[in-house]
């Protein structure tokens, strides 16, 4: 087949085109939407223990379950788009990860569990989920998860007065910041 | 007008439109496919003109498609095999290989 530089910096030229349509096409299907939401999230369940203390607090679950409503509305239509097939070992270490985090308070029994420790120990087994995500499809989640731990830390053994404004400017900060750096920057 | 012979272009891939194609399906990760009318309209193709390119890319094997109904309802979902990657690859690499030739 006989191609000319000319020929060939077109079709170059072509596939440059090709695959910027289709990284801002795709990248739409990655995972910023659920980090925006849950960032959204947690910025809530920490106003609301901010701003109504135990009766906040008591919201959380429900905050939680729209969160997760939404999060698989989300997943649902994107997968009408661009979708994988399910990773049954994935959501099978996912389960083995989140049934022992339920078991482990049922081993030390904590009997002055405060919320903020309560919060803190469930943000640390979501930054697990997100390093095992990472680990099994895109490197960004690794690291999101690694800081995302490291902020839960810094709030509950640091910043001990202030935990909750903490874990919303944050913690929910670097959900929404991360999903722009994916949005926009990532691969 | 210089013109090169290099045996690794792919001319089945090097015709415009199955350029656009493969590159916007090499785009994605290996297991993750595409809904044909989402190409579609990313690509900005005919219903025709999108399903000729992919029947041709398929029997190449560079493509996989998959029909299958979502919420009752017909859906195709496109994808890039493992071969038709590397023919991908190595079709860009003869394209970047002839720029660089003098």
């Amino acid at each position: 087949m006989d191609v000319s530089r000319e020929e060939a910096a077109a079709a170059l030229a072509a596939i440059q085109r090709a695959n910027h349509a289709a990284r801002s096409a795709f990248r739409a299907h990655r995972g910023h939407y659920h980090l925006w939401l849950w960032g959204v999230v947690w910025i809530a369940m920490a106003l609301l223990a901010q701003t109504r203390g135990e009766a906040g607090v008591r919201l959380f679950p429900w905050v939680s379950v729209a969160g997760l409503v939404a999060s698989t509305v989300i997943g649902f239509l994107q997968s009408r788009q661009v979708r994988a097939p399910v990773d049954a070992r994935f959501f099978g270490a996912l389960a083995v990860l989140i049934g022992f985090a339920v078991l482990l308070p049922l081993v030390f029994r904590p009997r002055d569990l405060s919320p903020e420790i309560a919060f803190a120990y469930t943000g640390l087994v979501v930054a697990q989920a997100y390093v095992l995500s990472g680990v099994w499809f895109d490197t960004y989640m690794v690291w999101f998860g690694l800081v995302l731990a490291g902020l839960i830390l810094l709030g509950l053994l640091v910043f001990t007065s202030y935990f909750w404004i903490w874990i919303a400017v944050c913690t929910g900060g670097a959900f929404l910041l991360t999903g722009f750096y994916v949005r926009y920057y990532w691969r | 007008m210089t013109r090169h012979a290099v045996p690794e272009l792919d001319p089945l891939i090097h015709q415009p439109v199955r350029l656009q194609i493969m590159a916007a399906l090499c785009h994605l990760a290996a297991s993750e496919q595409v809904d044909f009318s989402f190409l579609k309209a990313k690509l900005d193709l005919s219903d025709g003109n999108l399903g000729a390119h992919l029947l041709t890319l398929e029997q190449a094997g560079h493509i996989e498609i998959e029909k299958t109904f979502v919420a009752r309802r017909p859906k195709t979902f496109v994808s890039a095999t493992p071969s038709g990657r590397k023919a991908f690859a190595a079709h860009v690499q003869a394209l970047q290989a002839i720029l660089r030739s003098q």
